[in-house]
């Protein structure tokens, strides 16, 4: 096939590996080689370091993904009224699990002998604590369908960063499996909430679709937008900058039904670079 | 396959192939790309018991990461061909909704079907399951749930067993996978397969979506089972007897 031949001329490129040598060393954390490690590694990484690509990065990065989120499930469960009744149950089970990863990921950096960094104070409003700031989710907490759709847009950053962060961590095959099931879980939540949402009127299916309504945030809140759902409407995956996949003659569809482009980009949910990852989670702290 | 050697790719390349961050940051077919580069690197010598042949006895899926990527490809098969029959059909008490929905479900699975199938016949030539054949008579394809006095089980009761399996099933198998490569692809698809799980789930039980027998409740991590846990499930549909035994080995 014309295209395997494309795809492996492409593999044999060079890769650049600059950032390899730092790797090299520090994907051993969060397996038992830290405790071994001279200095407290911990220490040396600030919590926003710019890369976030070893398995220490990966594990404190998600860690403060679950504390995001547990914190916007126990403030919505706290906010009188913004839940209603019948629906109390699915985010006590919610925030339950999240509570679950906390504790598992918080242990992970512990039993690693890592420093687990202090809870930040979350700011669901994109003020980021400072009241002069704009407001970038308003009514998160006081109206229903804005707290969905925060909930979604995080839920889908969940499922998204969890797959690139499996991938920083497969030197520890009990972490990753580990991972990996909380990433199905992920997946769950957010289709649930999707579900809720389409209940409610909205436009959207249980999986990224190009299909969804769009949900609207000013400008400075677009990062959220781009991590949740940024490059799942897109049926084209390149080889590289302006090769498209040919999918109709990729694909050996025998059910004698058209796929929709939809269809392809729904089939499959994207990772996304933990660096837009940061930044759409450094929009509450 | 004779004991004369013969180039092919490796099973399980080297962690340290040159596959890291400059390549995550591309879609996920640069990944496939990049694997099939990378493991052309690493010529071996194929081992006797690692390829999915037919024979009289049971078919193997293989060993090493093909026996995954073929394990994965016998389930998207499996759930391929039931979605597609539930297309073809009419479900009784379906909604407009429901009916789109399991379209797009179908051709989800469809399309996992044929990126594996594709992607194993580019990374691992010659060693892909065969097309399997499915039994599907316990299942009703004109209800839409199972009635206490039913023998069998309705389209939601099966999608529902179908998609928890496979959730399951990739759950465990992520980390058998030696390649980066193929855990992100692995991913990609897994976490799709986890929405039609709460998507079916709540169309049987509302809010019984990432319930105490998907996701445990004690640690709040989702059901995972082994390749032969499942193999020995999935059977019971599949009309070839299949050995997961080595997967992942």
């Amino acid at each position: 096939m014309k295209l395997i031949s494309l795809l492996d001329h492409l593999a044999a490129a060079p890769a650049d590996q600059s950032a390899a040598p730092r790797r090299a060393v520090l994907r051993q954390v969060g397996s038992a080689a830290l405790a071994a490690l001279p200095l407290g590694l911990g220490a040396s990484l600030p919590a926003a370091a710019d890369t976030k690509d070893t398995s220490y990065d990966a594990v404190t990065q998600l860690l403060l993904l679950e504390r995001l989120q547990r914190a916007l499930y126990t403030r919505a469960l706290a906010a009188p009224g913004l839940i209603p009744l019948t629906q109390l149950a699915d985010f006590q089970r919610l925030r339950l699990h999240q509570d679950q990863h906390v504790a598992f990921l918080t242990e992970a950096l512990q039993a690693a002998g890592a420093i687990v960094p202090t809870e930040p104070a979350f700011d669901f409003s994109g003020r980021r604590g400072v009241v002069t700031n704009p407001v970038l989710f308003p009514n998160v907490l006081s109206n229903f369908d804005d707290f969905l759709a925060l909930a979604q847009q995080l839920e889908d950053l969940g499922v998204r960063l969890y797959k690139t962060q499996a991938f920083n961590i497969t030197n520890d095959s009990q972490l990753l499996k580990a991972v990996l099931r909380i990433h199905a879980v992920e997946a769950q939540h957010s289709a649930h909430v999707r579900s809720l949402r389409r209940g409610r009127g909205v436009a959207v299916k249980n999986w990224p679709s190009d299909t969804d309504a769009a949900i609207v945030r000013p400008a400075a809140a677009q990062v959220l937008t781009t991590a949740a759902t940024g490059g799942e409407e897109n049926p084209i995956q390149n080889l590289k900058a302006g090769m498209p996949i040919p999918f109709a003659n990729f694909l050996l569809i025998r059910d004698n039904t058209a796929v929709r482009d939809s269809a392809l980009s729904e089939a499959f949910d994207e990772p996304l670079t933990t660096t837009v990852a940061q930044a759409a989670l450094n929009l509450f702290v | 396959m004779s004991d004369t050697s013969r180039s092919v790719v490796s099973d399980s390349p080297p962690l340290a192939q040159p596959l890291y961050a400059p390549i995550k940051r591309r879609s996920f077919f640069m990944y496939a790309g990049a694997t099939a580069g990378a493991t052309a690197l690493a010529l071996v010598g194929c081992s006797k018991e690692s390829d999915p042949v037919v024979t009289d006895g049971p078919t193997s899926l293989g060993a090493g990461d093909v026996g995954v990527l073929n394990y994965a490809y016998a389930l998207e098969q499996l759930e391929a061909a039931f979605y597609a029959k539930v297309k073809a059909s009419t479900v009784a008490g379906f909604t407009a909704d429901e009916t789109a929905y399991f379209a797009d479900i179908s051709d989800h699975e469809a399309i996992h079907r044929d990126f594996l199938k594709a992607a194993i016949s580019r990374d691992f030539s010659g060693r892909l399951l065969p097309e399997l054949t499915f039994n599907f008579d316990t299942i009703d394809f004109t209800k839409r749930v199972k009635a206490a006095s039913d023998t069998k089980l309705g389209v939601l009761d099966a999608a529902k067993a179908f998609e928890d399996l496979g959730v399951a099933a990739y759950n465990g198998a992520g980390k058998l996978l030696k390649v980066p490569a193929y855990l992100v692809i692995a991913g990609q698809i897994v976490s799709v397969e986890a929405r039609h799980v709460a998507y079916i789930r709540n169309l049987l039980v509302p809010g019984s979506f990432a319930a105490d027998d998907q996701v445990e409740p004690a640690s709040g991590l989702d059901k995972t089972l082994s390749p032969t846990e499942v193999i020995a499930i999935a059977q019971a549909f599949v009309v070839q007897q299949l050995d997961a035994s080595s997967v992942g080995q």
